[in-house]
């Protein structure tokens, strides 16, 4: 296998190089997905029927809270990355943990958001705007969730085998993948809560 | 610590932290709908920028302009579907 020193492990053989770039691709569909289900949100967004509206259910406290903690995990994701090129395993499991607990935390929270929703009485049915308000943040928590189980995974096989080729690869992705969804909820959290409460 | 929390993660971190707040003005000053949606849009844009190349190293792979290309693309077609989207159904209409 050429191996080229002078990049990060994770880009080090021509296999890893292109698992990236494919994920890179994976990550443009991803864009489309999230840009529809915002096409149809924005289309929607004043179709509220008998239920409530925006202005009525939004509520910035829980919102707020998401937002941070999202944030703060697409840092600490990262900060796993520059221990890992430092080869520092113990440290990029701590972030990693951190990660993801701060990511349940993040879905304790949207899920709390919904059960209060439905308790309202706006459910997926209720109007043409909460259809497409549930569909998309749901999309989105459902990313998150898929997120949570991989992270695991990996965080698992990091613990087994330290930061090899393969793991350090796979982190790398991760990272992209978790960074990725952090920049969808900066999209949610702008065009569907503030400009809900504006 | 230097070597844990690098200055770029931390800067990148504090001032995504700063957008979010300058985005959530416009819920707390009385704006007009025109100006809250410009902040909104630009606070969005620098984030996903911050995040894209501070945090996803996009300048740093070797197939860098074909990633570059991926992206825009992507970008494109998201663009042409919401605004293509809001023209036809709504802003046609009025």
């Amino acid at each position: 296998m050429k191996l080229d020193h002078t990049l990060p492990l994770e880009y080090r053989s021509e296999e890893n190089s292109n698992r990236i770039f494919g994920f890179w691709l994976f990550l443009g569909a991803e864009i489309v997905l999230f840009s529809t289900l915002f096409a149809v949100y924005l289309t929607l967004w004043n179709r509220t029927g008998n239920g409530p509206s925006g202005h009525e259910i939004f509520e910035i406290g829980p919102v707020l809270i998401e937002t941070f903690v999202l944030l703060t995990s697409s840092f600490t994701i990262g900060l796993v990355i520059n221990s890992m090129r430092q080869g520092l395993k113990k440290p990029a499991l701590v972030f990693f943990f951190i990660t993801l607990l701060l990511g349940a935390v993040f879905l304790g929270v949207e899920i709390t958001e919904f059960v209060t929703y439905v308790n309202e009485g706006a459910t997926l049915q209720t109007s043409a705007f909460l259809s497409s308000l549930f569909v998309l943040l749901g999309t989105h928590g459902a990313h998150v969730t898929m997120g949570l189980l991989w992270g695991i995974g990996l965080m698992i096989q990091i613990g087994r085998e330290g930061f090899t080729l393969e793991t350090a690869n796979k982190s790398f992705i991760f990272s992209l993948y978790w960074h990725f969804l952090d920049v969808v909820w900066i999209f949610i959290f702008s065009f569907v809560y503030l400009k809900g409460l504006m | 610590m230097k070597k844990l929390f690098p200055v770029k993660h931390v800067m990148g971190y504090l001032f995504s932290l700063i957008l979010s707040i300058v985005a959530l003005s416009v819920v707390y000053f009385d704006l007009s709908m025109a100006a809250g949606m410009a902040i909104l849009l630009i606070s969005a844009v620098i984030q996903m920028g911050v995040q894209l190349i501070l945090f996803m190293h996009i300048g740093e792979d070797g197939s860098k302009k074909a990633l570059y290309t991926n992206i825009a693309y992507a970008l494109f077609v998201g663009l042409v579907t919401v605004f293509g989207t809001l023209f036809t159904m709504i802003w046609g209409y009025q």
